[in-house]
């Protein structure tokens, strides 16, 4: 059997489905400007949307770089978005209903968490020299 | 190929705007059966290996020495194979005869990720072309998007990203790296607007404007149905003359619900009638039309007390009740978008579904009748000057 080299990692792996967290939020900030035409309040949600989008590449960018704040933006990011979709379960309106909702609210933030938590595992590839799990505030 | 909405009765499915089509729901079973027989043959294989089979040795090494992001892209690909088979039986002619390429062409490649080098580039294509053409099938009416269908798509994008970011390399000329960090994000965007074209640009029966999904009913009404929806209408609008004036509402109890100025209709909620069962003496909501002189009473909100509760439908067709779903709402205020059909909202917002509602307009409502869903566009117009 030919043998692949194992290049990737939890990091890695938890980099990507971030990636697809964010552009599920890119998408969904873009659906909401036709809505703010007539709606002003949607103008910042939509932005809002957006901007949180683009901060979540960055934080799997850098998560892949291993830098130390974007796992811990990320595991915050995550919880408090598993704790929100908990939260809306519990409600009457119907929030969570059938496999996708599931996959997308449920699946892919308690997978990242759990990649994220496996920090003993193998480390993403050195993307630049020397700040592999730097930490700013630290470095400071 | 215009599967039927059907749907699985009762928590937590109920019936969605994209809900699981009947023909689709064994591919659900197909996939959780996968991953069963995954995990029992590699934990055979790993046992087969320490009794020192040499063939179960080299495989389970290869298998090991695969890098976790590609065994995960694999697996992906051997999820989207069994799933395309398991739909085989429900799709006839040749989306069929696809489906089985399909799904044995991933079932092929998610293996041919232990046993060759060659196998990302056909992987992507494979992916980008599944993708695409379940979108081609969407859009031009051919197959109905439901939630199977929608999570093999999420599963096939999340396997596309897995493979493009093995051996992705980091670097490179500008043009790559723009394209190597759009991509993906392109992928699920065109993905998400094509199912969101398909699913609204072909609504079957149960699926009217956007977001509203219909109570199932006869095709026909039958003479006593056509009696007493016309009793429902005549008690509605002798129970109404009271409310005509919105001070007279106020006064009942009514509270006019939060709503942006843009929309041309306001609605007067009553929550002292929420236990209220389609009793023309307690309407849940009195609908008022923002005219150029004023509010102006046209019709009444019955309301059912949960989501997926439908009302008694004393007219058969006539009397539809209607349910709203995948809403984005915002607690910051009535503000309201769709939800994508990967049931995402913009931040500061969440999905939601209302329980069912049936409209009696009490104005003469032009071809969309008493009880439709929506005021007729036209009458809107006339009486609003919006549409």
């Amino acid at each position: 059997m030919k043998q692949t080299p194992s290049t990737s990692s939890a990091f890695e792996i938890a980099g990507v489905l971030v990636v697809v967290q964010a552009s599920l939020s890119l998408v969904a900030g873009l659906s909401a400007l036709p809505f703010a035409i007539v709606e002003p309040g949607f103008r910042v949600l939509g932005v809002a949307t957006i901007a949180t989008a683009i901060g979540m590449y960055w934080l799997a960018r850098n998560l892949r770089r291993g830098r130390r704040w974007a796992w811990r933006w990320l595991v915050t990011v995550e919880v408090v978005s598993l704790a929100m979709t908990c939260l809306l379960a519990l409600l009457p309106i119907g929030a969570l209903r059938g496999p996708v909702p599931l996959l997308v609210n449920v699946a892919i933030p308690l997978s990242v968490l759990v990649l994220l938590a496996s920090r003993s595992g193998d480390r993403p590839i050195p993307a630049g020299p020397a700040h592999r799990w730097s930490d700013p505030g630290r470095a400071a | 190929m215009g599967a039927p909405y059907v749907g699985l009765i009762g928590w937590p499915y109920g019936r969605c705007m994209y809900d699981i089509a009947t023909d689709h729901a064994p591919a659900i079973g197909a996939a959780i059966l996968l991953l069963l027989f995954l995990w029992v043959f590699f934990g055979g294989l790993r046992l087969v290996a320490r009794r020192g089979a040499s063939w179960a040795t080299r495989a389970v090494d290869a298998f090991d020495r695969t890098s976790a992001l590609t065994k995960l892209a694999a697996v992906l690909m051997l999820l989207s194979g069994t799933i395309h088979l398991a739909l085989v039986p429900g799709h006839e002619g040749i989306t069929g005869i696809l489906f089985v390429i399909d799904g044995l062409g991933f079932i092929g490649l998610g293996l041919a990720v232990f046993i060759t080098n060659w196998w990302r580039r056909p992987a992507i294509v494979w992916l980008t072309t599944t993708i695409a053409a379940y979108l081609v099938w969407v859009v031009a009416g051919w197959e109905t998007p439901d939630q199977v269908g929608i999570a093999c798509k999420l599963i096939e994008l999340v396997a596309l990203g897995m493979v493009l970011r093995v051996n992705g390399g980091i670097g490179g000329a500008w043009p790559r790296r723009l394209w190597r960090a759009t991509a993906f994000p392109l992928a699920v965007s065109v993905t998400t607007l094509g199912i969101w074209i398909g699913g609204l640009a072909h609504p079957d029966a149960l699926h009217a404007h956007a977001g509203a999904l219909l109570q199932p009913v006869g095709a026909v009404a039958k003479p006593e149905q056509r009696a007493a929806a016309a009793r429902l209408l005549a008690d509605t609008k002798t129970s109404l003359t009271r409310y005509q004036d919105p001070a007279a509402a106020i006064a009942a109890g009514y509270k006019a619900r939060p709503v942006s100025n843009a929309d041309p209709l306001l609605h007067f909620q009553n929550q002292a009638n929420a236990h209220a069962i389609l009793d023309p003496n307690r309407p849940q909501a009195l609908v008022y039309a923002r005219t150029a002189t004023g509010l102006r009473l046209v019709g009444a909100m019955y309301q059912m007390p949960a989501v997926g509760q439908w009302g008694p439908d004393p007219g058969g067709p006539l009397t539809q009740w209607h349910q709203h779903e995948g809403i984005c709402f915002s607690p910051l205020g009535i503000e309201f978008s769709f939800e994508t059909p990967f049931w995402t909202c913009p931040v500061g917002s969440t999905s939601i579904t209302t329980p069912p509602m049936l409209h009696v307009w009490i104005i003469d409502n032009g071809k969309n009748g008493p009880f439709a869903a929506d005021l007729d566009k036209t009458v809107q117009h006339e009486l609003t000057g919006r549409s």
